[in-house]
């Protein structure tokens, strides 16, 4: 994720890998299968346990998903894309695949922009450095279910703290749970609470490896704090930026445990007003309909929506990633 | 715990096991000098705690672990996933009463605990819950949830109205009490005080439906009715009159955390309470005075809630776990339970014992709440019938009500729509 | 092996540290590194406070009683004194508190040092080493990401009762031990944090590829692995609901044991909320303590870019 801080160590593989093989020379046989074998045997582990944790499931899914198939009952007629079109057609699904988005927006979107100004603060030659970065780490600590517990007695309506502080100066109570957009709102300040430290770290990691010229060159040139942050540290950042939107992409799209435990029934309110993709997932499997087949169907869309998104984002990374190294490479030469 | 009960199990095994080899089945299992783990798997309060160990020293070759789920919805999530995967369960698994019909569903999956010994041991109404098509019976029942009124005497004195137990009851009409008159009786408080009567739409929905014999579905094909009875819609659209325009509904979603904070803060004065319900307003209202029961519910009995204590087949050792459940939902047992827990107990027997008639209950007045708890279980006429899919249509019920009584989001028109919708959903 | 190589090494990357080292001091009389005024403490003071209050929140409610608590919904800022019986409470309830923090600390070090080894391993090799079909290998890991995870849990339960180790802390180490995020994680950050020179002046040294990871790679991937190894460990600290799937009620990890005091008819929330502050106090503690080595990490991470 620091690639494009690291103009000068920075060689593209397939630079070095003109010169490897020249080197090689020196090794003997026994160095050349290892030279063959070592990159596939580094990354087996991983791919050895996605096969039995993460490939089994997600084929035996697959074939779920074509069958009608009962939670207990087990496996019934074979129906094709069937339960797809019987998912796409429900205007629940629908709403929840709006709600996982309104969440998704309003949780990422305050997240990285939060993240990047607390780092840019952090990163300054603070006194008591650790205390303030583990400060901002703290929230990341607790478990969802106990977020999820703390911030339903600050959302509560009645009873919460947040309306009793919002009446104390004279404002009306907010409808945390009726109100579609409030109940978004409060989730996502769960997801923004544990999320925003931990993303704050990663900025200010890449934050710390800004070479310190590039700001003295912006300093030479007569930018002002802010112009350095602009010009120098957010374009230094990008690749981060686009690391930590997969991935909380990736997560925040799945969301399950902040909205399921909003309130005590855990089915996204009484209009569905917070129900996400997942909580619909689990509720037609395991809920209502105990369709294993339909519940496997979304499960196949889901995958497939955050995929696209993910692939269109990890490409951009990619593009980026390449491209602001040798701007960055120019702006040092001046 | 695991320490004093590995332990007594130890001394027990040196002073030669006394066998109980059941069924003659030949198999040395049963015989008392194997060891045998069961695991049972219970939620929420059983009161088996004390019962466990006791088993264990009755029977020094079985060793018990006891897993229990946080919720009944937690539970459920993971019966159905270890049913699913076929394997996992434990040897006894609790299942509660709105749940059973979707697991009795697959009765291969549980194991027939009809036996002599048990015959005729629970209320009829309670094991014919049980019972699937053929007769099998498929979980032996554990408490019954007989529905009594909890009130607050102090707020219904303040508003002028009678408040001790006997006349209360005589207030909403005795042994002919009616919703209709609990409802004449909650415009008259909600009047005279301007404050909400009862906690919540959905319980007295609960307290209603609970009444009607077949609400949701077809007890001959299945079918889901529930959109198109009529009753259905009388009862909710009544209730969502009586809480919204009467304002005789506090609007709290029970369980909730307004709900919770309500019992300190004087939010309404009645409650519909089963057995299991005093426990929580104990809880819940520590430090308030005035809670007191009065033996009347409206429109004759009613029961809320109630579990089983269920055999899966996947367990290694169905006579052992068999007789251990036998043995817990004994009314010896359950009448222990009920003095722990108060979940109370739905076996013939126990009602009539004195042990379980003489109890009595100090935070709600000294009331004799194992009696009046009797005398309610026995008031209950009717057995709903609950299918496969009155889980599922329940909660959407659950939703359509929240709309209207909690969120406010939907008047009771749209808010039947959206229940017509989502029940249509499921088929 | 040949043994002459690890000073190479040394002297090659001591070079890198110097050159950073030099640069930093150049940097030091530059406008950036200046003492921040107070405006800025002010500001971190602000953030410290929203994210500690919730935290404190629930301490207070813990210091409390139920009853006290529903009647005050801005509880007074000033702890009460029920702290120690509540806690006294969730130590006694059936929930095998011990066990489960044994469980927690056992699964969480467990898998964030294999997530460390196993990521930076698989990362390196898709950062510096040439092989077929590496990127789109690599687009694979990012892509098993998107696997939801609440369906996966029927057929994993299949596979672990299978392998017979349902109801097993393996159950939960097991499929945590190398995750596709510290992959990406440690590729991302290997690719522009560790030079060819090194790997090459080791090779020409003629050090193995194991030897070279072990000597080069690994060393340079200290900052980056002190926040995955974090980031691992307190994943697997907060995770709940395949641990109360897999392992069930008896054999608890820390998140599912305080679940389980919410198993009564009547909700506690002091005891919950006593439950809830145990259950972070460990991970406070490692912060107090691991908090400077951490923090150090990320620093040096800084020094070497």
């Amino acid at each position: 994720m620091v690639t494009s801080t690291t103009p000068k160590l920075d060689r593209r593989p397939s630079r070095s890998q003109d010169r490897e093989p020249r080197r090689l020379g020196f090794g003997q046989r026994l160095g050349r299968w290892d030279v063959k074998l070592s990159p596939y045997l580094y990354i087996s582990p991983f791919f050895i346990l996605f096969a039995i944790v993460g490939m089994f499931p997600l084929l035996y899914t697959a074939w779920v998903s074509m069958h009608q198939w009962h939670l207990i009952g087990g496996q019934g007629e074979f129906v094709g894309m069937e339960n797809f079109l019987h998912v796409l057609q429900q205007p629940p699904f629908w709403k929840a695949l709006r709600n996982t988005f309104s969440i998704f927006l309003l949780s990422s979107v305050p997240q990285v922009l939060l993240a990047i100004t607390i780092a840019a603060v952090l990163d300054a030659n603070l006194r008591a450095k650790t205390f303030w970065r583990m400060g901002v780490l703290l929230p990341f600590v607790v478990a969802p279910v106990a977020v999820s517990l703390i911030f339903g007695k600050l959302f509560a309506d009645q009873s919460g703290l947040i309306n009793a502080v919002l009446g104390g100066i004279g404002i009306e109570p907010i409808r945390w749970h009726a109100d579609v957009l409030a109940s978004h709102v409060a989730i996502s300040s769960m997801v923004n609470f544990r999320w925003i430290g931990y993303n704050t770290l990663i900025f200010l990691a890449a934050m710390q490896a800004v070479p310190r010229e590039l700001y003295e060159a912006a300093i030479l040139d007569g930018a002002g704090r802010l112009r350095q942050f602009f010009s120098v540290t957010v374009p230094m950042l990008r690749p981060t930026i686009i690391f930590v939107v997969v991935t909380s992409t990736i997560g925040g799209l799945q969301i399950f445990d902040e909205p399921r435990l909003f309130d005590q029934f855990g089915l996204g309110g009484g209009d569905r007003q917070w129900m996400t993709v997942t909580m619909y997932l689990y509720e037609i499997g395991w809920g209502s309909q105990k369709s294993f087949g339909r519940a496997a169907a979304v499960a196949w869309i889901l995958f497939i929506i955050i995929l696209v998104i993910g692939l269109i984002n990890f490409s951009i990374t990619r593009r980026i990633a390449s491209d602001s190294a040798p701007k960055s490479r120019k702006k040092q030469k001046r | 715990m695991w320490a004093a009960a590995a332990g007594v199990t130890g001394i027990a095994l040196l002073a030669t096991a006394c066998g109980s080899s059941d069924s003659g089945s030949g198999e040395p299992a049963a015989d008392g000098d194997e060891q045998i783990t069961l695991t049972i798997g219970t939620f929420n309060e059983f009161g088996y705690e004390e019962l466990i160990p006791e088993y264990e020293s009755l029977n020094p070759n079985i060793k018990i672990e006891h897993k229990k789920a946080a919720t009944a919805d937690e539970a459920r999530a993971n019966i159905n996933t270890r049913l699913a995967a076929g394997s996992g369960l434990s040897d006894i698994e609790a299942v509660e009463v709105d749940w059973l019909p979707e697991l009795l569903q697959y009765p291969d999956k549980f194991t027939d605990l009809t036996s002599d010994e048990v015959e005729g041991r629970w209320l009829d109404w309670k094991s014919a819950q049980a019972t699937d098509p053929e007769g099998r019976l498929l979980g032996y029942g554990t408490d019954i949830g007989p529905e009594a009124i909890a009130y607050r005497a102090d707020l219904l004195e303040a508003a002028g109205l009678p408040s001790d137990r006997e006349s209360v009851a005589a207030l909403f009409g005795g042994d002919d009490a009616t919703w209709d008159k609990f409802f004449e009786v909650g415009k008259q408080y909600t009047a005279a005080t301007g404050k909400p009567f009862y906690d919540s739409a959905g319980a007295i929905y609960q307290g209603m439906i609970n009444q009607v014999e077949a609400a949701y579905e077809d007890p001959d094909t299945l079918e889901i009715t529930a959109a198109d009875s009529a009753e259905v819609k009388d009862i909710f659209t009544t209730v969502l009159n009586a809480s919204t325009q009467d304002k005789l509904s506090a609007g709290f979603a029970q369980w909730s955390d307004d709900w919770q904070s309500a019992f300190q803060n004087d939010g309404f004065a009645v409650m519909l309470a089963p057995g299991w319900m005093l426990g929580v307003i104990e809880g819940n209202a520590e430090g308030v005075t005035g809670w007191d029961i009065a033996d009347v519910f409206p429109g004759g009995g009613g029961n809320w809630g109630g579990a089983f204590l269920t055999v899966p087949t996947q367990t290694e050792h169905p006579e052992e776990a068999k007789a251990l459940a036998a043995w817990l939902t004994a009314p010896e047992q359950q009448i222990k339970a009920f003095k722990s827990k108060g979940t109370f107990p739905s076996q013939v027997e126990a009602l009539s014992s004195q042990d379980l008639l003489g109890q009595t209950n100090a935070f709600f007045n000294n009331a004799p709440t194992g009696e009046i708890l009797a005398n309610r279980a026995a008031a209950v006429t009717v057995t709903p019938f609950k299918g496969p899919n009155y889980f599922a249509v329940n909660d959407a019920m659950g939703s359509a009500l929240t709309r209207v009584d909690v969120e406010k989001t939907d008047d009771i028109d749209t808010s039947w729509t959206k229940f017509v919708e989502a029940v249509k959903a499921l088929g | 092996m040949s043994a002459p190589s690890i000073p190479v090494i040394q002297q090659t990357a001591g070079r890198g540290a110097a050159r950073a080292a030099a640069s930093r001091r150049k940097s030091k009389g530059a406008g950036s590194d200046r003492r921040p005024g107070w405006v800025t403490y002010a500001i971190l003071t602000l953030v410290i406070l929203i994210s500690a209050y919730p935290l404190y929140f629930a301490f207070l409610l813990a210091t409390s009683d139920s009853g006290t608590i529903a009647q005050n919904p801005v509880p007074s800022l000033i702890p009460r004194g029920e702290f120690f019986t509540n806690v006294e409470r969730v130590l006694s309830a059936d929930i095998h508190f011990w066990k489960a923090l044994w469980n927690s600390v056992i699964v969480s070090t467990v898998t964030a040092v294999s997530v460390v080894f196993f990521s930076t391993l698989a990362g390196y090799s898709f950062a510096k080493l040439r092989f077929k079909g590496r990127g789109p290998l690599l687009v694979f890991v990012v892509a098993t990401t998107a696997v939801p995870t609440q369906l996966g849990i029927v057929p994993l339960f299949i596979v672990m009762s299978e392998l017979g180790w349902t109801g097993k802390l393996i159950a939960v180490i097991v499929p945590g031990m190398v995750t596709a995020f510290g992959v990406f994680w440690m590729t991302q950050y290997l690719e522009g944090a560790l030079p060819y020179e090194l790997i090459e002046a080791a090779r020409v040294d003629g050090a193995s590829m194991i030897r070279t990871f072990w000597h080069v790679a690994l060393p340079a991937a200290r900052p980056a692995a002190a926040m995955l190894g974090l980031f691992s460990f307190v994943g697997s600290w907060t995770n709940f609901f395949w641990p109360f799937i897999v392992l069930g009620p008896s054999n608890p990890t820390l998140p599912v044991a305080v679940q389980l005091l919410q198993a009564t008819y009547f909700k506690d929330m002091s005891l919950i909320m006593a439950g809830v502050t145990l259950s972070v106090i460990p991970l406070v503690i490692v912060f107090i303590f691991a908090g400077r080595q951490l923090v150090a990490g990320i620093m040096q991470g800084a020094v070497k870019g």
